[in-house]
């Protein structure tokens, strides 16, 4: 009989520095614009300062005369050639065609409306410069609201009304809810665009080659595997001649979860020019041509009780879906839906999203993708409801938590919450920050004519995408792990980490399996043609998901590996302990690399067993996972100015197990980052037709270093049941709390104004114009 | 982005530079903390960069007898650090300090800043407040004139074409004088909004020398020469103070933006002139 | 963007509204105007060089004037675009005698930029608009004032 033991962990839950950053941070990592290929050339895209505009006429004599310039194409060209694919269907969605060239119209500023290829990065911006398009500029609209509106600018005009579609989801008896009610409580509220900005932009190589018919596009992506089954499909090429490698990326937060016109554009390049053609990314062009986020105008109700109860919710999303539909465009809000209630008991809800096309670049994912919106938006009207009712913020929102033992926990929008214990991570965050304390200071405070807020968000969130039947492209993910003739261990993982760590958490959590050092584990992701297939990696999903994956291969190896020591100790008496075979009665043992070895000779197998030590897994999910966390941000707001001053910022996080302190610590610090920079700085501006008026970071106020207060980061560990790692994710938490703590915050500073709500971003002159309304 | 094709060269001497600025097509490129990313944006495309970064002459900072002589192409940063800035001309090493960021303040030269005008930069605020000055040396000579006088318009000045901006001058500060420069910077660019540097002395308790400079509010930085009037003989009071910086938007067509309204900008004017005032009260003997 | 404002300039509603409509005075009075060429209709087409500071750049584009009310008021509309972005301007042009030497030309309308001017250049595109439209004024003025025979 053998038994299974693991030894105490080695490397799970330290605090381990990342094996990727000696290469980031020597210049050695290898970033899509280092790849260099040989007769590799380089498109420059002509790009429309026009939103909404037809074309008269394009000339590209000019260019085509420049020396260096091969070729020049335009939409013309491009006839015929697949469209950039929407991968969400929703009943009524409508998808308009999106060729990957602008085909005599153009809907928003920088629409791609011709390439250049030359031989050098310099002449084809050189030669783009010397296009010559003619448009007649239509008019446009970019205000999801007005595009609503009779007589607005028909985007498309097969589809006047603008409607993109329409969402209708709900729970209870809503009307009964909102007839019983004591007290209701509205609130519009704007979440404007953001831009994703990571610090290396978007770029594609694409590689033909003619004699084998084989394709490599080399793409700053989090989603190789899923790049290529669809790349693959719309330009015609076999998915098996297909290869799509994800070089170091140097951050995505979603807005590389797509397929992009650009992508499909290099590959079209390379086979009708039989050569490579890489095309970068400027930040211009990021500003112009790559997915945004949020986006919302949000209609919410709240139905309650006069101790604070809440009965119903209704919400209406106006989503700006931008042009047309990118990859998930349309799905974003709808996830927004799923987390309505947040971390409440309350189901009765109704909920309707409106799609609106506007002359805009699409949105589409963006760091916590529908969850951040939903959050805000709950977290608001609660606060919202305790003002108006008297109640204190953290007092109301104790009265209406989903409890400990009421898990796991059916939502009313058809969600089954894992595990949670939402009181006592709040109360911890209470505890942190001293908050009977601070609102006395804040009478002080307001007795002195100072304007000091307290803000508390308490958010849930969906992660660990997720079980296939509500996924748009399966929500699975794969691990291959092989140990090597030496005893080393490599792993093949179908995620895509571009800044997550994974290289290292997993050889965390492989070493400490297998009882092997972590310097002797190698993690691979990236390039489909080494790796099985994958999902890749967004919605926190990378450790929860494909970290399981890994775990349960390594289980299959673990049983292969006793086998192998029970043939070599030549007793049936054995377990697995500390990278040994070890025999309980007499101590005698083998290592891994001792099995490994034998494996692989294979000069004696035990029955019925093959030679070699590698095993694949497939796993799907049961359930998604659901983090949650307590955020509190104490502000100063300058009554002169209107300038907004954190002082304090307390995160208790609960993502379930934590295998890298450090690394979640980052996590955390770079999402606070983010949703600090939308509550007080970024905001993607347009004119009303369209223009681009923000584009570039001197008038896009990304949040800097000075920006960012000390941030007191704090963990509960609830294990999630629902993988055996415990772990639940957290890649997005800090995104998702962090808004509606600030903006709670700083209207709760202002509270005693009468001022009930101000919208992101809360510019100096927004909080100011808000103060001398209320004065007046 | 990327800049078109240019010829490059780099003079040790100003007479050099100058020679080669009389050609057609040539610009001088100072820090280029303006001019690169201009070129970048294919906004501007000149056929040649004289680089000034390598000529001597324009890099010492020295006293001369009542003034301080900075060269053009002194550094932001090398002005926020040198002791002898720091001590005998403490505003110009604020207003250094108050530029951009670490990066941009170790490439960045005040000539070059001086040059550009651009209405919304740090150091007018402070060049006005000190009375500064400057000199300029072209094809015809040497002249100087009033850094306040220098300054015609958004991004236009009186540099005569095949000129070139080789010192700034500062006096060097009285001690005794309190001094200060309160920006509010805008979030993306960290240009100010608006920018107000004060220079204040008082004598037996009331003040009796007020400078005050404004940049960022319009078209080009200006004296507030109302607010320093109602001053002066004043004791410094929180009340009188504010009193008297609330004219100091008075007559100036404020600009507006994205981030920032006209109505907004001319209020943080007032606040910050009177922060600015508070403050080098307080520093003030 | 909305503009508005008013310039004092020496003449007769009636010289210096006929000074306004002449092309010749125009192309002196744009900043930057190379050519003004009649089209017929109150419309010109126009090619433009702008150099503010180091940016520089090539329009063409129109000028029209339209609701012509002599000499009382008219509206301008002035389009141009170029490889670094486009312009569009309208205004309401109002003039009224001051006294018996001198005009009130007041102008209130709307500045729409577009493209890489407007996606990077926001805080400057009103601080622009205002000296560009002073620097006709003033430009108009001297070319008034060395008329001759002007009171």
């Amino acid at each position: 009989m053998s038994t299974v033991t693991t030894e105490t962990p080695t490397y799970v839950g330290k605090r381990i520095k990342r094996k990727e950053d000696p290469r980031m941070i020597t210049g050695t990592a290898t970033y899509l614009d280092d790849i260099k290929l040989p007769n590799m050339h380089f498109a420059a895209i002509v790009r429309s300062q026009y939103a909404a505009a037809r074309i008269d006429r394009i000339d590209t004599s000019a260019a085509l005369a420049l020396p260096g310039v091969v070729a020049v194409f335009t939409g013309a060209d491009l006839e015929g050639v697949g469209n950039v694919p929407c991968g969400v269907s929703l009943p009524g969605l409508r998808i308009p065609p999106h060729p990957i060239l602008a085909q005599g119209r153009t809907y928003f500023v920088g629409h791609p409306v011709a390439v250049v290829v030359a031989n050098d990065p310099y002449l084809a911006r050189d030669g783009a410069e010397l296009v010559e398009v003619e448009y007649t500029p239509q008019p446009g609209v970019s205000d999801p609201e007005k595009a609503l509106e009779p007589g607005a600018p028909a985007v498309h005009p097969e589809w006047p009304d603008n409607v993109a579609f329409v969402h209708k989801q709900e729970n209870g008896d809503v009307d009964a809810a909102f007839a019983g009610a004591e007290v209701i409580v509205k609130q519009r509220m704007l979440q404007p665009r953001v831009v994703a900005n990571p610090m290396e932009a978007r770029g594609a190589i694409g590689d033909y080659k003619s004699a084998e018919g084989t394709l490599t596009l080399h793409s700053s992506t989090q989603i190789p595997h899923l790049l290529r089954s669809i790349a693959a499909a719309v330009l015609g090429v076999p998915e098996h001649k297909m290869r799509v490698i994800a070089p170091e990326v140097g951050g995505g937060f979603g807005c590389k979860a797509d397929v992009y016109a650009e992508e499909l554009l290099v590959c079209f390049l390379s086979r009708k020019l039989a050569r490579p053609v890489k095309w970068v990314e400027g930040r211009r062009e990021h500003f112009q041509a790559t997915s945004q986020g949020r986006g919302h105008v949000d209609y919410y109700e709240l139905a309650a009780k006069r101790d604070g109860t809440i009965l119903g919710i209704k919400l209406k999303i106006i989503q700006d879906i931008g042009s047309h539909q990118q990859l998930l465009t349309p799905l974003i809000p709808t996830l927004s839906v799923l987390m309505l209630p947040g971390l409440y008991r309350c189901k009765t809800f109704r909920a309707e999203v409106v799609g609106a096309f506007t002359n805009c670049f699409p949105t589409d994912a963006y760091r916590g993708a529908g969850r951040p919106e939903a959050t805000y938006g709950i977290e608001r009207i609660v606060d919202c409801l305790a003002v108006e009712l008297g109640i204190d913020a953290a007092e109301i929102r104790l009265k209406n938590f989903i409890e400990p033992q009421e898990f796991p926990f059916s939502t009313g929008t058809g969600l089954i919450y894992d595990s949670g214990s939402y009181a006592a991570t709040l109360g911890i965050a209470l505890e942190t920050v001293g908050y009977a304390a601070l609102r006395e200071e804040q009478r002080a405070a307001r007795a002195a004519g100072r304007l000091m807020g307290i803000g508390i968000a308490t958010y849930g969130e969906i992660c660990a995408f997720g079980p296939s039947p509500y996924t748009p492209a399966g929500g699975w993910e794969s691990a291959t792990v092989r140990i090597e003739p030496s005893g080393q261990v490599t792993v093949h993982t179908g995620i895509s980490p571009h800044g997550q760590g994974e290289e290292t958490t997993f050889a965390q959590i492989a070493a400490d399996e297998l009882g092997v050092s972590m310097d002797d584990v190698v993690i691979v992701h990236g390039d489909t043609a080494i790796v099985q297939y994958g999902i890749g990696t967004f919605g926190s999903r990378g450790t929860a998901v494909g970290g399981t994956a890994m775990f349960l291969a390594i289980e299959e190896l673990k049983k292969k590996i006793l086998k192998y020591g029970a043939m070599l100790l030549e007793t049936e008496e054995v377990e697995f302990s500390a990278g040994r075979v070890v025999c309980n009665k007499t101590g005698a043992s083998v290592t891994v690399a001792q099995i490994a070895a034998a494996s692989y000779r294979a000069l004696k197998l035990p029955p019925g067993t093959e030679p070699g030590l590698v095993a694949t897994s497939f796993w799907e999910p049961t359930n998604f996972t659901f983090p949650f966390g307590a955020h509190i941000v104490v502000t100063d707001v300058d009554p002169d100015t209107g300038e907004v001053k954190i002082t304090r910022y307390v995160a208790v996080d609960d993502c379930g197990k934590i295998i890298n302190p450090l690394i979640v610590a980052g996590q955390i610090h770079g999402g606070v980052a983010q949703g600090i920079g939308q509550a007080l700085y970024e905001q993607m501006s347009y004119d009303e037709n369209g223009q681009i008026l923000s584009g570039e970071f001197t008038d896009y106020a990304m949040p800097k270093a000075a920006n960012i207060p000390f941030i007191e980061s704090l963990h509960t560990e609830t294990p999630s049941p629902v993988n055996p790692l415990g772990v639940k994710g957290v890649g997005e938490a800090g995104a998702i709390g962090a808004p509606p703590a600030i903006v709670n915050s700083v209207v709760d500073a202002l509270s005693h104004l009468g001022i009930r709500h101000l919208d992101m971003p809360l510019t100096p002159e927004k909080v100011w114009t808000a103060i001398q309304g209320a004065r007046a | 982005m990327i800049s078109q094709e240019f010829d490059y060269a780099a003079p040790d001497t100003v007479q050099a530079a100058l020679e080669l600025l009389a050609e057609p097509g040539a610009r001088p490129l100072a820090g280029g903390m303006s001019l690169i990313p201009l070129m970048k944006l294919r906004l501007t495309a000149p056929e040649k960069l004289v680089d000034l970064r390598r000529i001597p002459s324009l890099r010492s900072i020295r006293r001369e007898g009542a003034f301080l002589h900075i060269g053009a192409m002194v550094t932001h940063y090398e002005l926020e650090s040198a002791p002898l800035i720091r001590q005998e001309c403490p505003l110009l090493a604020a207003s250094a300090a108050a530029i951009g960021d670490v990066q941009i303040r170790n490439s960045g030269t005040i000539g070059g800043s001086v040059a550009h005008a651009d209405p919304a930069a740090d150091y007018p605020a402070g060049l006005l407040a000190l009375e500064a000055r400057v000199h300029l040396t072209g094809p015809t000579g040497e002249r100087e004139m009033a850094f306040e006088e220098f300054v015609l318009d958004p991004f236009t000045t009186a540099i005569e074409p095949g000129e070139l901006v080789t010192a700034v001058l500062v006096p060097v500060e009285d001690p005794g004088t309190g001094v200060y420069y309160q920006k509010h910077p805008q979030p993306a660019s960290g240009f100010p909004m608006v920018g107000v540097a004060a220079r204040i002395r008082r004598q037996n308790g009331h003040i009796s020398f007020a400078r005050l400079g404004v940049t960022g509010l319009s078209g080009k930085g200006y004296r507030a020469r109302e607010v320093e009037a109602r001053l002066i003989g004043k004791a410094g009071a929180e009340a009188e103070v504010k009193d008297a910086a609330a004219a100091t938007a008075d007559g100036v067509e404020a600009s507006s933006d994205i981030h920032a309204s006209a109505a907004y900008r001319s209020h943080l004017a007032c606040v910050a002139a009177a922060r600015s005032i508070l403050r080098s009260l307080s520093a003030a003997n | 963007m909305k503009i508005n404002g008013s310039h004092t300039l020496q003449g007769s509603p009636e010289t210096i509204y006929a000074s306004l409509m002449d092309p010749a005075v125009l192309a002196q009075c744009l900043p930057g105007c190379q050519e003004l060429a009649a089209a017929g209709d109150g419309i010109y087409n126009m090619k433009m060089k702008v150099a503010i500071a180091s940016i520089s750049g090539d329009f063409t584009g129109k000028v029209a004037m339209e609701n012509l009310v002599p000499p009382a008021s008219y509206r301008l509309r002035v389009e141009g675009a170029g490889r670094i972005g486009f312009v569009k301007g309208q205004g309401e042009i109002s003039l009224s005698a001051v006294d018996a030497d001198f005009t009130l030309v007041g102008y209130e309308g709307e500045v729409h930029t577009g493209g890489t001017i407007a996606a990077v250049g926001q805080r400057l595109v009103d601080t622009t608009a205002r000296m560009m439209i002073r620097r006709f004024f003033e430009k108009l003025d001297s070319v008034m004032r060395a008329k001759p025979g002007l009171p």
